[in-house]
């Protein structure tokens, strides 16, 4: 990745995801120290519970995160990413962040622990992979380095193979899309199911009939993140988990469900944090307008950006993953009455993914310019679209100027590749854009995609 | 001296960061919804007060660079489109605030604010904006001004201009010209609003409008007939608003249209060779009548109705019509508008006359629109990787704007002129009035804009 058009922090996460196994190189130790006593090595009944290259550091990023706030002005995300192989050289990367941010880190630690206490407790058996965990990659993909994202899914799957491993479930919703829905793209004869945390325990309650008691009462609020319920489809179950814990006063933000908003991060927390912070404060504010004292979710990334936005705003609402919660209540035993089958519909809001006949600049182009054609600039896309409105509707950070800029690309418009990828790293990939087009365009796939094609056109050394 | 020296000078005196010249910035404005014309400006001022829109018109002109306002650039004619790339879009979307005055009946809203933000801002006191394009919820008050915008409650409300009190206007070289007062009555002559109404940007930039507000309905029906033939929906359409009745929407779609809208989005409404939706509204008490009488007209002229005011079935009605931009911009890359009106006694002959050329041409056309004021949307749908089939939609277009003209009505009911209709507005103008009507219209373009940089290149400028 060297000398392309691909910013200093993309090239830092996407190498220590292949490299390392977690997106801040923190490495093994780190990564599975939240598991230690909890769980056996390897697959049971080819189960593993998969915790992902996000969530078991995801402390050190909102350390880091929060930090960049206070050196906002001195220096920028990629400077930052510059001095992380420096300090490893030196070795006092880990050391060093582990002192800074270990403690942050713990609340993530918990998030997991809390997860399997709910598994075990439901008696559903999973393994854990530890330091033998393969990175799904997902940022590789997110940031359009699709050759790379190819390269490296195909290697997942020999592992998971070689491991036994047939199932995951996990508890980070950005990974089980990769498994999901981009791995049956890019990786020829992939096999292994992925389940959600909320799937799994909403089904097993459901069978059992289990009835909670939080022993409290609480007002609670839940934020949807995009990639479970927009992407996935996943919605219902979570109301079915919340609806069976006495105790739990549920109140819906304005959007919710397949309709809900971005809390600011889909990538854009790491290329551009001052715009993800931006782009928070709307969901900060409808979340808050609820009068919940507690929001739960079920995304790294989105715990991170509600619990440093609800800090930087000064409001003291605890934001946890919703694992947590039913954790609590669990610790107050489990009553099992009258089994029930209860619907949990899949929601289906986005068309069909393009796709290009390969990764190569060519097929890449003739897709992107036959997909970007088709926009007919109606402008639908950008009344939701969180950057846009976050920067007062500015035209090429909007989903509407990113579909006319990689159009403009493909077509050899005087437009520079690395100048177009920093306007197309600046989306959320939250999918409002495709929700709203008439048209039917995968915006934020086509996106992703004109990722892809910035950087390997760029490549080429017209950056 | 010239472009550089205008845009130093713009940044200068509003801040760099509002005066955006990278490449990839630009190239964001190069389009607007027609997609049929691009020209990226050198650079795009994002004017966020009053004097950031002043500044700009008195060092564009001074330096002779064309200014093109812009909102929300949904226009469908490329009016927002630059014509050379030393030009200046100015983007008017930061400025976007929005006040109702509910005791004098009016919200104020600056240009970047939205039609839909506008009319929500009158809902929360039992108000109403009227005018409603399609694109409301993206178009912006200044570009609905410029365009003179309508949408689907044209029959009852009519278009933009008819809800103006009092307007901010800029001129080229940075005058103030404030237009009218917010009060319902007032008569200064002549009256300007109505010259930079519809004006599309060649005459000045709007920045802020005082509009009048409605109440909103207390009932709506909606009546929905379907028909074996399409003259004798265009018959019912006539009819109804012969005998006197205003419905609030009264819109036609052909048997093409629904079978688009069904074909791509899978609706199963039921397929018949046209469909009118009329909304009628009115006091509780008396709407169910009304609603009858229109059905009863329906029926005359040979439909089968169906009416409801329960929301879901009311959405059910509507269904075919909400979906037919969809469905016909899924199915065809390549789309063209029409927008011709005709006199409501000649909607049948109109149909008659595009079922004609559809069948010459042999493209698809669904033909949909507002036929309640007589304003139809033909669209000629086509591939624009086939030569054969560009060169047939372009001709249809222009046979269709004729056909308007021939018919007593107008090439462009709400969409505008800008650069797609240039040609055939010129013809139309020379037709049915004259070169003395272009003179005195020049005239006034000469001294409201003497160095010509508002807009250049559309409308007959």
């Amino acid at each position: 990745m060297k000398g392309t058009a691909v910013p200093e922090i993309v090239r830092f996460a996407a190498e220590n995801t292949t490299s390392v196994g977690d997106v801040l190189g923190l490495g093994a130790d780190q990564r599975t120290r939240w598991a230690r006593g909890l769980l056996p090595r390897g697959p049971v009944d080819g189960t593993v519970f998969y915790a992902g290259e996000m969530y078991p550091v995801m402390g050190y990023a909102e350390g880091a995160f929060r930090a960049l706030k206070r050196l906002e002005g001195l220096m920028d995300i990629n400077s930052l990413a510059k001095a992380g192989p420096i300090m490893r050289k030196l070795g006092i990367y880990t050391v060093g962040t582990k002192a800074l941010w270990g403690r942050i880190n713990e609340r993530y630690e918990k998030g997991l622990r809390d997860a399997i206490y709910v598994l075990k407790n439901l008696g559903i058996e999973v393994g854990y992979l530890f330091e033998d965990e393969p990175p799904s990659g997902v940022a590789l993909h997110t940031y359009g380095l699709l050759r790379e994202f190819k390269e490296h899914a195909e290697w997942v799957h020999q592992r998971l193979r070689e491991l036994g491993v047939k199932r995951v479930i996990t508890l980070d919703p950005i990974v089980a899309t990769a498994f999901r829905l981009y791995y049956p793209e890019f990786v020829e004869g992939w096999d292994v199911e992925a389940l959600l945390f909320v799937e799994v325990v909403a089904r097993e309650m459901a069978r059992r009939g289990v009835r909670l008691r939080l022993g409290r009462e609480v007002k609670i609020t839940y934020h949807d993140p995009c990639y479970l319920a927009r992407t996935l489809g996943v919605v219902d179950e979570v109301r079915f988990i919340l609806s069976r814990i006495d105790g739990v006063k549920y109140v819906e933000p304005p959007r919710h469900g397949v309709n809900t908003g971005c809390s600011g991060d889909g990538g854009l927390e790491l290329t551009q944090p001052p715009l993800a912070r931006k782009v928070s404060y709307e969901r900060i504010e409808e979340l808050k307008s609820t009068g919940a004292e507690m929001v739960f979710t079920s995304c790294p990334a989105c715990i991170m950006m509600l619990r440093t936005g609800f800090d930087s705003v000064g409001v003291n609402i605890s934001v946890e993953d919703l694992a947590s919660l039913v954790a609590e209540a669990m610790r107050n035993g489990i009553e099992e009455a009258m089994p029930e089958e209860p619907r949990f519909s899949r929601y289906r809001v986005f068309p069909p993914s393009p796709k290009p006949k390969s990764l190569e600049l060519k097929d890449l182009a003739e897709m992107l310019e036959w997909e970007t054609d088709k926009c007919k600039k109606c402008g639908f896309c950008n009344v939701e679209c969180p950057t846009a409105k976050a920067l007062d509707r500015l035209e090429s950070r909007s989903a509407r100027g990113r579909m006319t800029l990689i159009n403009s690309l493909v077509k050899g418009d005087p437009v520079r590749p690395k100048a177009v990828l920093d306007r197309l790293y600046s989306c959320v990939l939250c999918g409002q854009c495709s929700q709203a087009c008439p048209v039917g365009l995968h915006v934020q796939e086509l996106i992703v995609y004109g990722r892809a094609y910035a950087i390997y056109s760029g490549k080429a050394g017209v950056t | 001296m010239g472009f550089s020296q205008a845009i130093s000078e713009i940044s200068k005196k509003i801040g760099r960061e509002k005066v955006l010249t990278e490449p990839e910035d630009v190239y964001a404005y190069s389009l607007d919804a027609s997609t049929e014309f691009k020209q990226a400006p050198g650079a795009v001022v994002r004017a966020s007060s009053e004097e950031d829109v002043r500044v700009v018109l008195e060092v564009a002109d001074r330096e002779r660079v064309p200014v093109v306002p812009r909102g929300s650039g949904t226009s469908l004619t490329g009016a927002p489109v630059p014509t050379s790339p030393e030009s200046i879009v100015l983007d008017l979307t930061p400025m976007n605030r929005v006040e109702v005055n509910v005791d004098d009946g009016y919200v104020m809203a600056e240009a970047g604010a939205t039609v839909l933000e506008v009319d929500k801002a009158c809902r929360e006191f039992g108000f109403f904006f009227p005018p409603d394009p399609a694109s409301s919820r993206v178009a912006t008050i200044g570009g609905a001004l410029a365009e003179n915008a309508g949408g689907l409650r044209g029959a009852k409300f009519g278009v933009m201009k008819n809800w103006v009190l009092a307007m901010e206007v800029y001129l080229a070289g940075g005058r103030k010209l404030r237009i009218g007062e917010p009060v319902y009555k007032w008569r200064w002559g002549p009256d300007l609003l109505s010259l930079f109404i519809g004006s599309e940007g060649t005459l000045g930039v709007i920045t802020r409008a005082w509009l009048k507000i409605y109440p909103l309905p207390e009932k709506v029906v909606r009546v929905m007939g379907t028909f074996d033939r399409l003259e004798d929906a265009g018959s019912a359409i006539s009819q109804v608003r012969r005998r006197g009745y205003v419905p609030m929407m009264l819109e036609l779609l052909d048997r093409e249209t629904i079978e688009i809208v069904n074909e791509v989005l899978g609706y199963g409404v039921e397929v018949a060779e046209a469909m009118v939706v009329a909304d009628v509204d009115g006091p509780r008490e008396a709407v169910w009548r009304m609603a009858g009488e229109v059905e009863q007209v329906m029926k005359e002229s040979g439909g089968r109705t169906r009416a409801s005011d329960d929301p879901e079935e009311m959405q059910q009605l509507y269904l075919a019509r909400q979906g037919a931009y969809a469905a016909v911009t899924r199915a065809y890359p390549g789309v063209l508008l029409e927008d011709i009106t005709v006199p409501l006694s000649k909607l049948m002959i109109a149909l008659r006359e595009l079922e004609k050329l559809r069948k010459e041409y042999g493209l698809r056309m669904p033909v949909f629109g507002h036929a309640g004021d007589g304003n139809l949307h033909p669209t000629i749908c086509f591939d624009p990787r086939d030569e054969e089939q560009l060169r047939k939609a372009k001709e249809m277009f222009v046979k269709i704007g004729r056909l308007a003209v021939e018919l007593g009505g107008a090439i462009s009911g709400e969409h505008g002129i800008g650069l797609a209709k240039k040609e055939l507005f010129l013809e139309e103008i020379k037709a049915v009035r004259g070169e003395g009507y272009l003179e005195v219209v020049r005239r006034i373009k000469e001294l409201l804009d003497p160095n010509g940089i508002m807009n250049p290149g559309k409308l007959w400028f």
